[in-house]
């Protein structure tokens, strides 16, 4: 802590002018370290984001299988307290883990980072979000996933998609979903688990059930079949059970759009949600 | 926090019960004397002995987790029950393994370390007792767990979150002594069950991720008297010192000792297993072997002086600690009857030594490891290159939490097969600064567990000698069960999932199982009251008592 000790033979100023002025310098020189330390610290956060929050959140932040995190208000994180909290502990069973323990220091370093790329104008993704809307419409995707209350329910919801993914995730999902793949953020399973994981089930009376994977523990295995419904299954009950881990429900739209109708459809999706 | 005492339950009228009249007499003499059964230090000595009872921690001083019991078998499995449960107070993680005395249980409740006190016919209170734990209690390394309670005459003893031993009346949950084993605040905590042995209590401390010095503690238990204190890290001119390199790391050296012990009588040795050096993942400061981290000490009960230890895991850059039950049978290796100490390490594999000299026999893996090309001669594990923790990470088997953990394993005497839930996952490490501030976490790094569909576990029954697999269970996911193997021929364990099942403990077919609507990390002990055997387990924050 710095202090600053004003002559007051220099200044014949009354003591609550000195004070005053005591104040405003102390002020100055705070505001000014605590930028210089910033600007130390935003170097530092982005060493340490390349070594442990790359892989999810993308370079620069742009997002992946993790949130995009190059905008000015994140919803998890709505202060600088909140997102070094998370960047401490992770969002348990959400999908974000602790990667490692992080040093006070390595903490802030990591907050000044993310807040920097927050300040930085988002880059506009190329598509037009309202063609990519009626695109939207047009390819029924709604048969599957809902948006805002509206949908099917054999995808995942997509209300929040735009804040929970990147655009460069979301356009591989559309082209080759089996590679973006969600992973627990449910909270059913638990962190790590294929969500979605459609699994095929012959029961040994000759019966045969496939479907998304709800819940499943040592001894039985709870399925939703295309039309909506519940299957419950005793593993000892059934003959296989072959859970088709890569494969994805979710038709390919690769070849079936032009690059630019893509481009509109990821657009779309990436506005989605944050509201 | 203490409850009214509910009304004792006084015995049936000896008219009604003309045919017990042994146990009604012995029933008589304990009502009319007015004394609850004191539990001397002979009785545990002989716990084995009195198989409706269950005495210590794990069992028995050599910790098979074993019960005698037949009454619940192989036959009737498939009918178990559920008899009665118990809601725990408060939400957390439960981790205890209950004790039963004549009619009582005493567990142990998160997260400020509760003990209490039920009937065991109706597995209503009886008393409870709560330690008064600060809110900013400080606790890193673990959840605030507690593994149980000890029993020694008529005192029944609990170490706390806050850094507590706490002697309590048996009979009423009243505080006879409070000794303060360490220091809170610079991230001492207990979350182990003591070991009751002739007139001490036996402790040991978890903080390693605070970088703590690790010690083994010997208590008066009549008074709460520190006895003796052996450190797991020697200060400079100690033997093994020299495993720490020339600066000060030993100061912050780790070497926690958070895991109930075992006894050996007729030795006269103390087990006690040791945890990690600190800090976990950077070894930059504590270049060596950093003993006696991750190794087992043979304690000499009365003065606690080394008699031998082994290190299982030297210069240890993963977390591994050694903590886990130390298991004491006899057995004939290479034609020779020897006294033998075998654990399933953290760190992948199965060790058996002699526990007269803390020989090294014979080690096996147990789980999939990458860290080691394997054991040598003198068992020292032979280290793969590139496995250290970095800044990008660097993926190793076993996961960051072990193959195996503070979960109990079981040997039964009936099968002479040594019973293990291991966890198959790996973890990518981390490598990051670690700066000493008293109280904080102290671990240079961490890791991302590589967890999910790819992880799994699987309870393996190895031949206790050798540690080679003889079945497996195999699990969906890598757990956190103790096992408990039974004269009845059974094997209970537990998962992640909410599952709690009996498996043949010759074959590891699977004969029962129930859904219990929490991870079971409770650790299941059998005990028979009124002729009637009953298990208990703690799953999510319930204990459930079943009976057939």
């Amino acid at each position: 802590m710095l202090r600053i000790v004003i002559p007051s033979t220099r200044f014949a100023l009354s003591g609550r002018s000195r004070l005053w002025m005591s104040v405003a310098i102390l002020l100055a020189l705070t505001v000014s370290r605590a930028s210089a330390q910033s600007a130390t610290d935003v170097q530092t956060g982005k060493v340490l984001f390349g070594h442990l929050c790359v892989t999810c959140h993308g370079f620069d932040g742009a997002g992946g299988a993790g949130p995009p995190l190059n905008r000015a208000k994140l919803v998890n994180a709505p202060d600088d307290a909140a997102l070094r909290a998370i960047i401490a502990d992770g969002i348990p069973n959400r999908g974000m883990p602790r990667v490692r323990r992080t040093l006070d220091s390595e903490q802030r370093a990591l907050v000044a980072y993310v807040r920097s790329l927050g300040r930085t104008a988002r880059p506009s993704t190329r598509g037009n979000a309202q063609k990519g809307s009626e695109l939207y419409a047009k390819l029924t995707c709604a048969g599957c996933h809902i948006v805002k209350g509206q949908g099917g329910t054999l995808g995942p919801e997509l209300t929040d998609i735009g804040v929970q993914r990147g655009p460069q995730y979301l356009r591989q999902a559309l082209v080759e979903p089996a590679a973006a793949f969600p992973n627990s953020t449910l909270r059913v399973q638990g962190p790590g688990y294929n969500e979605f994981l459609p699994v095929r089930v012959v029961m040994k009376d000759g019966a045969e059930v496939r479907g998304i994977r709800l819940n499943e523990d040592l001894f039985t295995i709870q399925l939703r079949d295309q039309s909506g419904k519940f299957h419950s299954i005793r593993k000892s009950n059934a003959e296989v059970i072959r859970k088709e881990t890569g494969v994805s429900l979710m038709p390919s739209f690769a070849g079936r759009m032009s690059e630019a109708e893509l481009d509109d459809l990821v657009a779309y999706l990436s506005s989605l949600g944050g509201a | 926090m203490k409850r009214p005492m509910p009304k004792a339950q006084s015995p049936k009228p000896r008219a009604q019960r003309p045919t017990a009249a042994l146990a009604t007499a012995v029933l008589i003499v304990i009502a009319s004397a007015g004394v609850f059964a004191q539990v001397s230090y002979q009785r545990l000595l002989n716990a084995e002995k009195e198989p409706q009872n269950w005495l210590t921690y794990a069992g028995s001083y050599k910790s098979h987790r074993y019960s005698p019991l037949t009454q619940i078998n192989r036959q009737n499995a498939g009918q178990l029950k559920m008899a009665w449960a118990y809601q725990m107070q408060r939400a957390g993680v439960v981790e205890t393994s209950p004790i039963v005395v004549d009619g009582v249980m005493y567990l142990t409740e998160p997260p400020n370390s509760t003990v209490t006190a039920l009937d065991v016919r109706s597995g209503r209170t009886l008393w409870t007792y709560t330690p008064n734990v600060p809110p900013d209690v400080i606790v890193i390394g673990s959840p605030p767990v507690n593994r149980g309670v000890a029993i020694l005459d008529d005192s029944v003893f609990v170490g706390t979150v806050h850094g507590h031993l706490i002697a309590l009346d048996a009979k009423s949950g009243v505080v006879r002594w409070d000794t303060t084993v360490e220091d809170n605040k610079h991230g001492f905590y207990l979350t182990l069950a003591p070991l009751a042995l002739d007139g001490k209590i036996i402790v040991g401390v978890s903080g390693a991720e605070t970088g703590i010095r690790g010690f083994v503690d010997a208590y008066d238990a009549k008074s709460g008297k520190l006895a003796w204190r052996t450190y797991t890290v020697p200060a400079p001119g100690e033997p093994g010192s020299e495993t720490w390199g020339k600066g000060d790391g030993w100061k912050t050296g780790g070497g926690s000792t958070w895991l109930t012990g075992s006894f050996d009588p007729e030795l006269n040795l103390l087990y006690w297993a040791t945890g990690n050096p600190a800090p976990d993942w950077n070894a930059d400061n504590r270049p060596g072997d950093n003993l006696y981290t991750d190794s087992v000490l043979a304690l000499d009960p009365a003065t606690g002086k080394m008699k031998w230890h082994f290190q299982f895991t030297p210069e240890d850059v993963h977390d591994w600690d050694a903590n886990e039950t130390l298991v004491l049978f006899d057995a004939p290796v290479n034609g020779r009857e020897r006294k033998l100490i075998a654990q399933a390490n953290r760190n992948g594999f199965y060790y058996v030594l002699d526990r007269a000299t803390g020989e090294y026999l014979a080690s096996s893996p147990y789980a999939k490891q990458t860290w080691a090309d394997g054991i040598d001669a003198k068992g020292r594990a032979i280290r793969k290159k590139g496995i250290s923790p970095s800044l990008d990470g660097t993926l190793v088997f076993p996961n960051i939490q072990g193959a195996s953990n503070w979960f109990s394993p079981s040997y039964s005497p009936q099968t002479k097969l040594f019973y293990q839930a291991a966890r198959e996952m790996g973890t990518i490490y981390f490598k990051g600064e670690a700066v000493y501030k008293p109280g904080t976490a102290f671990t240079g790094g961490g890791g991302r567990a590589v967890n999910g569909d790819v992880a799994s576990g699987a309870i393996r029954a190895l031949d206790a000698t050798t540690g080679k697999m003889k079945w497996e269970f195999p699990l969906l996911s890598p757990g956190w069960t103790s096992l408990l193997s039974t004269g009845g021929g059974l094997l209970f364990g537990g998962t992640e999932e909410g599952n709690f099942f009996a498996l043949d403990a010759e074959s590891g077919k699977p004969l029962w199982d129930i859904q219990l609507g929490g991870a079971v990390r409770g650790i299941p002990m059998s005990y028979s009251v009124d002729g009637k055997q009953y298990i208990a387990i703690a799953a999510g924050v319930t204990l459930y008592v079943f009976t057939v």
